[in-house]
């Protein structure tokens, strides 16, 4: 019985673990579709906009960028809004899903 | 929709000011000359040159009366999800947004700009001067020129390096060639008497002559400043063009792009009232040698004989539908369904008789989007799409040889262009209502007359159409979705992507074969 209530804490634990640190690409996905896209394109911007193409930028970059962006210790009048939106697991997930994306 | 009455008290007051204007104010007016050109520049290929409205609402001091010059501002800077509004900001400066925003706040409908055959005729370019230096075959492999799919991209800001037309095999789903419009591309149509002509018409109405073996456009030509309609007659040999904006239509040589004719677009509404009208959809028939072009304000459908002898004589056929827009045929091209927006019904025309068989009941505001026709059980069906947000959300289904009304099928939201081909078990309708819906196709299955399943497609899913031989299902996942997505016909199976930028309208070339898209090619025959 003890045995049974231990594993069902740590594999509770596990799952948690896990849900906290693998970003979902699919997650990002709908997170780029409805707020980055706009301006960044779902893949990659319009041959016609003056946005920086986020597509195979480096994780840890993107995510610090955001981060910046979100707590306005980067100023930009569109970004600070947009990143103002976003949760600490929203940046994962769609930092996860443009970082994999073949430029 | 869009208002096209001539609001002619105010372009003649606007012109007695101008007259009385005080120095002061006139150099005031410079900014407002440069705000124009801004927005011609930037906004009028959407949202009308006579700032009535065309794909995009209508900008105006009555439309914008009242609203935030904040909020307007921010909707110019960040664009609009869910709609093709791009985003500006970075583009326009901005001083250049606030401009903008205080100009249309106080500009009226303008009055029609003018575009006569005159200008036309000095619009007309010609990229490739002898034709003859042209290859006489398809410079890549393709087993046959039916299995070119063309797809209008139209760019995420309407123009500039993103809008073109581009070209995929439909058998390999590779991109075979793509031709620049500058404008975003709209409708592009093919030349039924010989497989290497294309059309391609953009949202600022230049028709480009484009050359699929090499997949270079050879001439362009400036048929007005808006408007989708086109036609190629039967014999390849002319081309019929509408506008919205100014209210004409011209008839061009097929072969060098010179405009032969126009037509100024006018007559009695069925309430009896004098109009001037935008153009709605213009068709060739294989069944003759004519055109039928849509007046959309004055509910009529002019027939237009191709005798160039006889300066193209015209049959008006009057009180077809109040506002009529696009259609489709049926009967080896004889019989004409044109759909007409305010009173929700698709009108039947017999185009040999050349009058009003019958008006069908449609769902809210029909929007035929080039139609289907397919042949079940020895009935043929017609399928038109509704795209008004009512309540009753339908795809019509009338029994074409009969003309009754067979079936209203429930769908999930408002419908744009239906697919079909003979070969494939589904007729395909594109849900545009402007929420997640809008990701969305819905498979009506031929037999049952119901929906049998609905695919998340992604971005703004619209336009679907079949491959020449039927196996693939294309949808345009536009807007923010960035590419065409292919599915197998049977087993609605993702089984390809190509990336372009907003594409919108997908033509096949097998259409010149079936005419309308779900016929078989046997259905031409007794036609030719």
């Amino acid at each position: 019985m003890r045995i049974f209530a231990l594993s069902t804490v740590l594999i509770a634990g596990l799952a948690v673990a896990q849900s906290a640190n693998a970003a979902s690409i699919y997650a990002g996905h709908a997170i780029a579709a409805a707020v980055c896209s706009q301006c960044h394109g779902i893949t990659t911007p319009s041959a016609g906009a003056p946005f920086p193409p986020l597509a195979g930028r480096d994780a840890e970059y993107l995510k610090s960028a955001l981060k910046q962006y979100r707590d306005k210790t980067r100023v930009s009048d569109i970004m600070n809004n947009i990143a103002g939106s976003l949760s600490d697991n929203d940046i994962d997930n769609v930092v996860a899903y443009y970082a994999r994306l073949k430029p | 929709m869009k208002n096209t009455k001539k609001l002619l008290s105010q372009s003649v007051i606007a012109g007695l000011t101008a007259l009385v204007l005080p120095l002061a104010v006139q150099a005031k007016s410079d900014n407002a000359q440069n705000m124009h050109q801004l927005y011609e520049d930037n906004c009028a290929s959407c949202h009308g040159s006579d700032h009535g409205g065309y794909l995009a609402p209508a900008l105006n001091a009555d439309t914008l009366k009242g609203r935030s010059p904040t909020a307007l501002r921010t909707v110019i800077m960040t664009g609009s999800f869910d709609t093709l509004m791009p985003p500006f900001y970075g583009r326009l400066t901005d001083d250049q947004i606030r401009g903008l925003v205080s100009h249309l706040q106080k500009t009226p409908t303008l009055d029609n700009p003018a575009w006569t055959i005159d200008d036309m005729k000095s619009s007309l370019k010609v990229y490739v001067k002898d034709e003859s230096t042209l290859p006489d075959k398809p410079t890549y492999e393709i087993s046959s020129m039916d299995d070119v799919i063309g797809v209008a991209a139209r760019g995420k800001y309407g123009r500039g390096d993103g809008s073109k037309a581009v070209f995929i095999d439909s058998t390999t789903h590779k991109q075979i060639g793509e031709v620049p419009t500058g404008t975003a591309a709209h409708i592009i149509d093919y030349n039924p008497a010989n497989p290497r002509w294309a059309y391609v018409k953009t949202d600022t109405a230049e028709i480009f002559k484009v050359d699929l073996y090499s997949m270079k456009a050879v001439r362009s030509i400036k048929t007005g400043f808006n408007g989708p309609g086109m036609g190629v007659s039967r014999d390849g040999k002319y081309i019929m063009a509408g506008s919205f904006v100014p209210h004409n239509a011209v008839i061009l040589d097929a072969d060098t792009l010179e405009p032969l004719k126009t037509f100024e677009l006018e007559g009695v509404d069925p309430d009896g009232k004098m109009v001037t009208s935008d153009s709605g959809m213009v068709i060739g028939t294989p069944y003759d040698d004519i055109f039928a072009i849509a007046l959309e304000n004055a509910g009529q459908v002019w027939v237009v004989d191709l005798k160039k002898d006889q300066d193209f004589p015209v049959t008006k056929i009057t009180d077809v539908g109040r506002h009529l827009h696009d259609a489709f045929l049926t009967h080896n091209g004889r019989k004409l369904m044109i759909a007409s927006y305010d009173d929700s019904i698709v009108a039947a025309i017999d185009l040999k008789d050349r009058k009003v068989i019958k008006k069908l009941e449609a769902g809210c505001v029909p929007h035929v989007g080039g139609g289907s026709a397919v042949k079940v059980d020895g009935r043929t069906l017609g399928f038109g799409t509704n795209f008004g947000d009512c309540d009753k959300t339908v795809v019509s289904v009338w029994d074409l040889d009969t003309m009754e009304v067979v079936k209203q099928i429930p769908v999930s939201g408002g419908t744009e262009s239906p697919a079909a081909h003979a070969n494939a078990p589904y007729v395909a309708v594109d849900i545009i209502s402007k929420d997640r819906r809008a990701r969305t196709v819905q498979l009506i299955d031929k037999k049952t007359l119901e929906v049998a399943k609905t695919l998340d497609v992604g971005g703004h899913a619209y336009f679907p159409e079949y491959s020449a031989d039927g196996k693939f299902l294309y949808v345009s996942a536009g807007y923010s979705g960035d590419e065409v997505v292919v599915y197998d016909s049977n087993s609605l199976k993702k089984v390809a992507s190509v990336s372009m930028e907003s594409p919108a309208g997908i033509f096949s070339h097998g259409r010149v074969k079936y005419m309308t898209r779900g016929l078989s090619p046997d259905e031409m025959e007794g036609a030719k």
